[in-house]
């Protein structure tokens, strides 16, 4: 039997006996079949973690989850390998315009959690904090920001007992936060050659930890005590650290906000699956796994408005979305 | 049912005609079929690849395309934002103005020097290794060793890169001088074991007698090793100053990146030792045997009939055995890809990383929408691969195929 | 350096010849460190580690066990320590540096204890209380307190396990009949029973509390049904460790990942790895056997077959990641697009076969296997004498009865042999396997129940994957790491058999054609 003629029965179902109790604890309406997933390491451990919690729901849900990197989604969104992508950046337009070419429809963007990209440096380094123009400095080589001369050494920012070469660790193309690290701390320029370009965020931090005179970037759920975050200086400001409240307002100059994709037609409803996963991970449920994960919850009324546009409240099934 | 009546003999003998008929044939076109198949896939890449040189093509959909021909491949560039041409891969495009740069020259540098940097490790182990257990080891322990060796063989590449990366890595860097130090300090052990040897009663000397060297020197080697890396901060402290990577860095101007060639040579080179050991020992062992009785009866030794008999007769099988490793080496994926920082740097220190091909697609293949240029180029990296490895193992297979020729002919029907 | 002594002389058979023995002793020194590296680290994680009360120079306090200590940068004989303190949802982090220099004193108290729990890692610190729905026990109730826990604790996975009974035999079959629209008239009051079952269940686990308090001072009160287990180590003799340690390595052995992969085991991923290669061998086998039969006994022997043969082999060396590219361009975006388009149109955009798979991750590794089966089978072909062919065919026989009847027996263990090679070579390729189709996360194995039982469209985990994705792209490196450790140790045990296997057959098989032949 077809898997569409499945998926009506089970949306007439749902429709006869609506689903019951609140959203933390009842059992809801079966919910079943596989949940794929592409896209950002970032996000991986979020991702499990909401996995983890849906399953706990919905345990006839198949998940299938891969995650190498936020630019690894587009593409498989457009190739149609996936229906769900994660990414930890925005789509650019081009990757926008593939999308519609091959579908004729934009995807829908919809943002879960916010996250501080961390800039940090061993533990043992005594830096605590340093200004945008050097970060560009430090990783780029063609100084798009404005500063004069590449960075090479700690002593050069003010470290007088700290001194030695610095050792440069990103995470490589693939990645959303090497995206937006390149367009927000580079200004757009290109990373030195010389950057260590590593296939996962736990692995720019252990770099780091294992590098005496290392730094690195990556999300702020990432960061361990072996390396150190450092505060950013944007301009003339004032130092900003990564925290919850400096990344909410905007403050701290590399916050971004994590999306998920979703490859939805328009007019039609989200599958089963689908609908059930964001339904968790708009829910305080899934929004504390976003904290469990490190990552920056978004505010109840945000999730409210994304709740009220993607139909979420009804109960799946309920009217068209 | 039981035939009562078979049927006259020649409609039964042209039915098992038919049936043996057509099982060749089923057999043949199956087996014609898989090789077709597996052939296929230089095929599948050089199809793929050819559309990137076509010149007017029109790019499929809307991706963006970079005019890609030989020069914009293999020669430095002049891109924008930089005063002067060079080598750059950056296939990264954030936005409609960002050119991505598909320079594969300093992959294919990558691709070579962490295969280059597996070769002078794997080399003198292997051979070494391939010598002494073809000519100095008892007949027994050979076969009970070289098993033991081909184990090694088996080990997956990603749990050699794991360790590579994320145990070796760090802890070389750590204890960089002693691990420097090891270079000098295990021949010398070595040495100074086969010294000690001889000033060793007879009994003793019979029981750890060379041809049982390869396994009584393990715990020699694994205390010297311990000593190296026990006595590493203080040799830093007492040649270099205390701080090993401010002396290279002042003294030769070299910059330690922490996933470097080194780590990656040791790593790859550990995975390569069995294949070209296997494949020497091979081709020593099989010299027909007349040729070292003859050079030893005319009173070399051990070692002279090696050097100046053995070697000679089978360098075309070392050859081969080092082009194989070779192949193995350079299309290695994971180690590299684990035990390196992955930075497209064109140099030969042995402390930078580079960039290699395979792990570059292994990288990049996922985020490239099919069709597009990136991913044409990702399959052009492939390509050269599938080729590369593919006449370097042909040359080897031939040059073996010679090797086992020139034999038959020297060692008679022996 | 050839000095003669009155006994024998130095170095006698010179320099080179003890360098080329240390070839072999070095080889041999490194595959050893590696295995003990990989046994020592991933064995040890699962033995209950002391927790230490540590008092620092400052007056502070914290709970954990030691992981390692490492010389600190610069300083000849400073050191600093690692300890997991657990309690990351109070402290913020679960790991703390510690230099050496600051530690007053380290005590093992006996009511430390770790808990391991569902969400947030563990928690370690010292029990206070036990609430039950009537009944308080708190430290001062001694052996009882431990003893309520352990009950309830059972009770709780007891009822965890009747809920998920009910959930899977009951509770989905019916939604999945409802699904496929058999209806039947009381299906409705039996969703609505199990419903209200499952939630009574859910309600009966979450009856009892324990009240937690860290040595910092925070306390903190969690339901039983969060915990998994409770464990005081410091209180542990040498044979309940033991039998925790056993305890534990079978729950890695058993259970799924948990906590973004860095606790919990490898189930999903052993299962999907012996799937995924029981597929590919049956795939490979009887094509790389009639490949090997045509090419040695069928076509004739001429150039064209020489050359045939000199690829087939070469392909073995072909890096795997080639056929990675080749899996994925041909098989996912090629067949599989197309299947998809042709035969489940009704579900695009959602993907069937048009995405990585086990099928096309099954018939890559066979592509890549292929040659090791061609080559194996045909060395075991050539091996056996013509005489056994010819002698066959003398009597009457025709070729392809000669072909079946004699010859291929003979060559059975060769193609065994190729297989298990095969096999082993399979179990630990991860390149190829990163573009068509593992996943860091499959929670179910991709057979169950259901028509048609194997999903060969469905992504799986893999071990060799696992190691790469838990160590690279994991949440926490250092709780992923053990693991990563226990995952490497299971792989290469698995592959180190199945190679003696085919060594093992290989030897017995020469044996038998010498004996034979002479």
């Amino acid at each position: 039997m077809s898997i569409r003629c499945r998926t009506a029965l089970l949306l007439w179902i749902l429709l006869i006996w609506p689903v019951v109790g609140t959203m933390a604890q009842a059992p809801e309406g079966p919910v079943v079949g596989n949940l794929d997933s592409i896209g950002s390491d970032t996000m991986a451990g979020l991702m499990l973690r909401w996995g983890e919690r849906l399953e706990e729901r919905h345990p006839a849900v198949r998940l299938q989850m891969q995650a190498s990197g936020s630019s690894t989604a587009p593409a498989a969104l457009a190739e149609g390998t996936t229906r769900l992508g994660a990414m930890s950046r925005r789509m650019t337009t081009s990757e926008r315009e593939t999308f519609e070419a091959h579908h004729g429809y934009p995807p829908v963007e919809i943002p879960v959690a916010m996250d501080a990209l961390a800039v940090f440096v061993n533990r043992h380094n005594p830096l605590d904090e340093v200004s945008m123009k050097q970060l560009d400095a430090i990783f780029s080589d063609t100084h798009d920001c404005g500063a004069k001369r590449s960075i090479d050494r700690w002593e050069a920012l003010g470290t007088p007992d700290f001194a030695g070469p610095i050792d440069r660790h990103s995470r490589n193309s693939v990645s959303g936060s090497y995206g937006v690290f390149r367009r927000e701390a580079l200004c757009g320029g290109n990373f030195r050659v010389d950057v260590n370009e590593h296939p996962g965020s736990s692995a720019v931090v252990a770099a780091v930890a294992a590098t005496t005179g290392g730094i690195g970037y990556s999300g702020i759920g990432y960061v361990t005590v072996a390396v150190k975050p450092l505060a950013l200086r944007k301009g003339d400001g004032p130092a900003v650290s990564p925290s919850e409240r400096a990344t909410l307002s905007g403050e701290y100059p590399l916050s971004r906000t994590l999306y998920l994709y979703v490859n939805l037609p328009p007019g039609e409803r989200l599958p089963a699956t689908e609908h059930a996963f964001l339904d968790l991970v708009l829910s305080p449920e899934g929004q504390d796994g976003v904290r469990e994960s490190g990552f920056i919850p978004l505010p109840d009324m945000v999730i409210a408005a994304i709740r009220q546009a993607m139909g979420l409240n009804r109960p799946w099934g309920e009217g068209s979305s | 049912m039981i035939d009562r009546y078979p049927p006259p003999a020649p409609v039964r003998r042209r039915f098992r005609d038919l049936r043996d008929r057509l099982f060749t044939l089923l057999v043949g076109a199956c087996g014609i079929g898989v090789i077709l198949a597996v052939l296929a896939i230089g095929v599948f890449l050089f199809v793929e690849v050819v559309p990137l040189f076509g010149g007017d093509t029109p790019a499929s959909e809307t991706q963006a395309t970079t005019e890609i021909d030989f020069e914009s491949l293999w020669l430095p560039q002049q891109y924008p934002d930089y005063e002067t041409p060079r080598y750059r891969w950056q296939a990264n495009v954030l936005s409609e103005d960002d050119t991505p740069m598909f320079s594969l020259t300093p992959l294919a540098w990558g691709t070579l020097k962490a295969a280059a940097y597996a070769l002078l490790f794997a080399i003198p182990l292997a051979l070494g290794a391939a010598i002494h257990s073809a000519c100095f080891m008892s007949r027994r322990l050979r076969h009970r060793l070289k098993p033991a060796l081909e184990l090694m063989e088996a080990l997956p590449g990603v749990v050699i890169g794991f360790v590579a990366g994320l145990v070796l890595a760090p802890y070389v860097e750590r204890h960089l001088v002693g691990a420097l130090a090891l270079v000098l300090i295990l021949p010398l052990g070595l040495l100074v074991a086969g010294v000690v040897h001889s000033c060793l009663p007879a009994t003793l000397a019979r029981a750890l007698s060379l041809s049982r060297a390869g396994l009584w020197l393990i715990p020699w080697l694994a205390l010297l090793v311990a000593l190296a890396m026990v006595m590493s901060p203080y040799l830093e402290v007492v040649w270099f100053g205390g701080d090993m990577r401010a002396w290279l860095e002042q003294q030769l101007g070299l910059d330690y990146a922490m996933r470097n060639a080194m780590i990656v040579g040791l790593a790859m080179g550990f995975a390569i030792i069995p294949t070209i050991y296997a494949l020497a020992e091979e081709a020593l062992s099989g010299v027909p045997d007349s040729l070292s009785e003859g050079a030893q009866a005319l009173g070399a030794s051990r070692w002279q009939t090696l050097w100046n008999v053995i070697l000679p007769a089978a360098s075309p099988g070392i050859f081969s055995a080092v082009m194989i490793g070779a192949g193995r080496a350079v299309g290695e994926t994971m180690i590299v890809l684990m035990a390196t920082g992955n930075t497209a740097l064109m140099t030969l220190s042995p402390l930078d990383g580079m960039r290699s091909m395979a792990a570059n697609i292994a990288i990049e293949l996922p985020e490239a929408a099919a069709g597009g240029t990136h991913y044409r180029v990702l399959l052009l990296c492939a390509f050269l691969l599938f080729v590369f490895t593919f006449c370097v193992n042909t040359l080897a297979e031939i040059v073996r195929g010679r090797l086992s020729h020139r034999y038959r002919r020297l060692g008679g029907l022996a | 350096m050839r000095r003669s002594t009155s006994r024998r002389p130095w170095l006698a058979e010179g320099p080179w010849a003890w360098l080329a023995a240390g070839g072999v002793a070095l080889s041999l020194l490194m595959v050893i460190a590696l295995l003990v590296l990989l046994a020592g680290r991933g064995l040890a994680h699962f033995w209950p580690q002391d927790i230490e009360a540590v008092t620092l120079e400052d007056g502070a306090q914290f709970a954990g066990q030691v992981v390692r200590e490492q010389g600190l940068p610069g300083e000849v004989d400073g050191r600093e320590r690692l300890y997991r303190t657990g309690n990351r949802d109070l402290q913020g982090a679960q790991w703390r540096w510690v230099d050496v220099a600051d530690i007053d004193t380290r005590a093992t108290p006996e009511d430390l204890v770790i808990v391991e729990r569902r969400r947030w890692g563990p928690f370690i610190g010292r029990v206070v209380a036990l609430e039950g729905p009537e009944t308080r026990w708190t430290v001062e109730d001694g052996d009882t307190l431990w003893q309520q826990l352990d009950e309830r604790l059972n009770r709780v996975s007891q009822l965890r396990s009747e809920r998920d009974v009910v959930r899977t035999q009951y509770l989905e079959p019916l939604a999945e009949r409802l699904a496929n629209g058999e209806k039947v008239a009381d299906d409705e009051d039996e969703l609505q029973a199990l419903k209200a079952r499952i939630v009574n269940l859910q309600e009966a686990m979450q009856r009892d509390r324990v009240v937690l308090e860290s040595l910092e001072g925070q306390q903190l009160t969690l339901t039983l049904d969060a915990l998994i287990d409770v464990t005081r180590p410091n209180a542990m003799s040498l044979p309940a460790k033991l039998s925790s340690w056993g305890h534990n390595v079978w729950r890695f052995l058993s259970e799924g990942p948990r906590d973004a992969n860095t606790a919990g085991g490898i189930w999903p991923a052993i299962f999907g790895t012996i799937m995924m290669v029981l597929l590919m061998s049956v795939l490979v086998m009887p094509f790389g056997v009639l490949a090997a039969i045509y090419l040695n006994e069928i076509a004739p022997q001429g150039r064209l077959t020489r050359l045939v043969r000199i690829g087939v082999r070469n392909l073995a060396g072909v890096p795997s990641i080639v056929y990675g590219v080749f899996g994925l361009g041909v098989f996912v975006y090629g067949i599989g697009g197309t299947l998809d388009s042709l035969f489940f149109a009704d579900e695009l955009p959602s993907p069937t076969f048009g995405t990585g798979g086990l099928l096309w991750a099954s018939l890559t590794l066979a592509l890549l296997t292929l040659p090791v089966v061609i080559v194996a089978t045909e060395e075991g072909l050539a091996r056996i004498p013509d005489a056994q062919r010819e002698g066959a065919l003398a009597l009457g026989a025709t070729r392809s009865e000669a072909l079946r009847r004699v010859v291929l027996p003979m060559a059975v263990p060769a193609m065994l042999t190729g297989l298990i090679l095969a096999v082993a070579r399979a179990a630990g390729e991860v390149a190829p396997l990163m573009l068509v189709g593992v996943t860091k996360l499959a929670s179910q194995v991709p057979v169950d129940g259901t028509f048609p039982f194997i999903h060969l469209e469905r992504k799986f985990m893999h071990l060799g994957y696992h190691i790469f994705d838990a160590g690279f792209h994991g949440g926490d490196v250092e709780s992923a790491m053990p693991l990563v450790y226990a995952t490497a140790l299971l792989l290469v045990l698995v592959i180190l058999v199945l190679n003696l296997t085919a060594i093992f057959l290989r030897h017995t098989i020469r044996t038998r054609h010498r004996v034979r032949t002479h």
